[in-house]
């Protein structure tokens, strides 16, 4: 089944929008969480922090 | 990044296509009044209607039941059970549990019990499964919003949507799906309700980011049914322009919408938005005066109505033929 959350662990730091660019991913059809924070394109991920990306685009 | 707003706490969502940054009780309002604007300006409804919200268990529907809840709106969820393996048990599951959250108990019509589940009645028609699926959703929403006493239906639909759907409409020259193209289809004949589509302000990005920060738990996986869906394709497009020139999209579809451009004399967009755009299905997009479907008695051109073809065909005994 398609799914459109996903979660990965990056080496950090490092920020957001670095991490979608490399990921591929476009930042505006995403948002990425962290626990129940929602995180901006230019903050900072730590060293081994998870994050969640989380799909937007629906094709209904 | 701090709040552009209040410039005390710290963003949580930005927003290039707004040239703008908020904190999330600062996105709160922000997003209220974009929902708020969207309401006001073609007056789809009133504290007075009562509203009949769509709500599929996806980002767009819950976020549209929970903002219209908060403005004050009377309103009701119309679930339907799509007969879809696992995905639509899953999608029932989380509207029932978004519903009971708030003191609701959404209507339901499923369609196994309706005889017309969407895999087995797409294959039995030899259609494709959203076309059918288009069918069934809009007659429902006549029919449970005509029984129960609705005098407005209202769909999740988001800025993307329309977007995308205006750039497939204009790439195909589309007359006559441009012509219905609008926030706001009055009601066309008695039991075609009003249907109104609230979000046609806020992205996907904001309405996925507002249902997070209020902890909605919605449907995160896509219709098993929709993977090759051609809005994709013009969403990407878009997406594409928008990260080169924020708020293109939001003009493109603005655009549109605005009266000064559709009084352009020749221009077959404006020819076609001129139209009357109380049209709703290919039932009463035929001109005359509607009578009703001789099975069911829903207004229809036909002796009967798509819904009850489709499902004569789906319930048929199937043999040689």
């Amino acid at each position: 089944m398609p799914q459109k959350k996903k979660e990965m662990e990056v080496p950090g730091p490092r920020r957001v929008a670095d991490i979608l660019a490399d990921a591929g991913i476009r930042p505006t059809t995403v948002i990425v969480t962290q626990g129940r924070k929602l995180l901006t394109k230019d903050q900072r991920v730590e060293d081994g922090e998870t994050i969640e990306i989380l799909s937007v685009v629906s094709g209904g | 990044m701090k709040c552009k707003r209040c410039r005390k706490a710290a963003a949580a969502v930005d927003l290039p296509s707004h040239h703008s940054a908020f904190c999330p009780e600062c996105f709160f309002v922000f997003f209220r009044r974009q929902v708020e604007e969207g309401i006001r300006k073609f007056r789809l409804f009133s504290p007075d209607d009562r509203v009949l919200v769509c709500v599929s268990g996806g980002k767009d529907s819950l976020v549209l039941w929970d903002i219209l809840m908060e403005l004050g709106y009377r309103t009701e969820g119309l679930h339907i059970d799509l007969g879809i393996e696992g995905y639509s048990a899953r999608s029932r599951e989380k509207t029932l549990a978004y519903a009971s959250s708030r003191g609701k108990e959404p209507i339901v019509v499923d369609l196994h019990a309706e005889g017309v589940p969407i895999p087995e009645a797409a294959k039995r028609a030899r259609k494709e499964e959203c076309s059918v699926c288009g069918t069934v959703k809009r007659y429902f929403f006549n029919r449970v919003a005509a029984e129960r006493g609705f005098t407005v239906v209202a769909t999740g639909h988001n800025l993307d949507d329309e977007a995308a759907r205006l750039l497939g409409n204009l790439l195909h020259w589309d007359a006559d799906h441009l012509s219905r193209q609008h926030p706001l289809l009055p009601e066309a004949a008695e039991g075609l309700v009003r249907k109104v589509k609230p979000l046609w302000r806020v992205s996907e990005m904001e309405t996925a980011a507002y249902g997070f920060l209020k902890g909605i738990d919605y449907v995160t996986e896509e219709c098993p049914m929709s993977e090759d869906a051609t809005s994709l394709i013009y969403k990407e497009a878009l997406t594409l322009i928008e990260e080169e020139m924020p708020g293109t999209r939001r003009r493109f579809y603005q655009g549109f919408l605005d009266p000064k451009n559709r009084d352009v004399p020749g221009n077959p967009v404006a020819d076609a938005c001129r139209e009357d755009a109380s049209k709703d299905g290919k039932d009463i997009g035929e001109g005359g005066t509607p009578r009703k479907c001789n099975s069911c008695g829903a207004p229809t051109y036909a002796e009967t109505c798509s819904f009850c073809r489709l499902k004569e065909r789906v319930t048929k005994p199937q043999g040689r033929s």
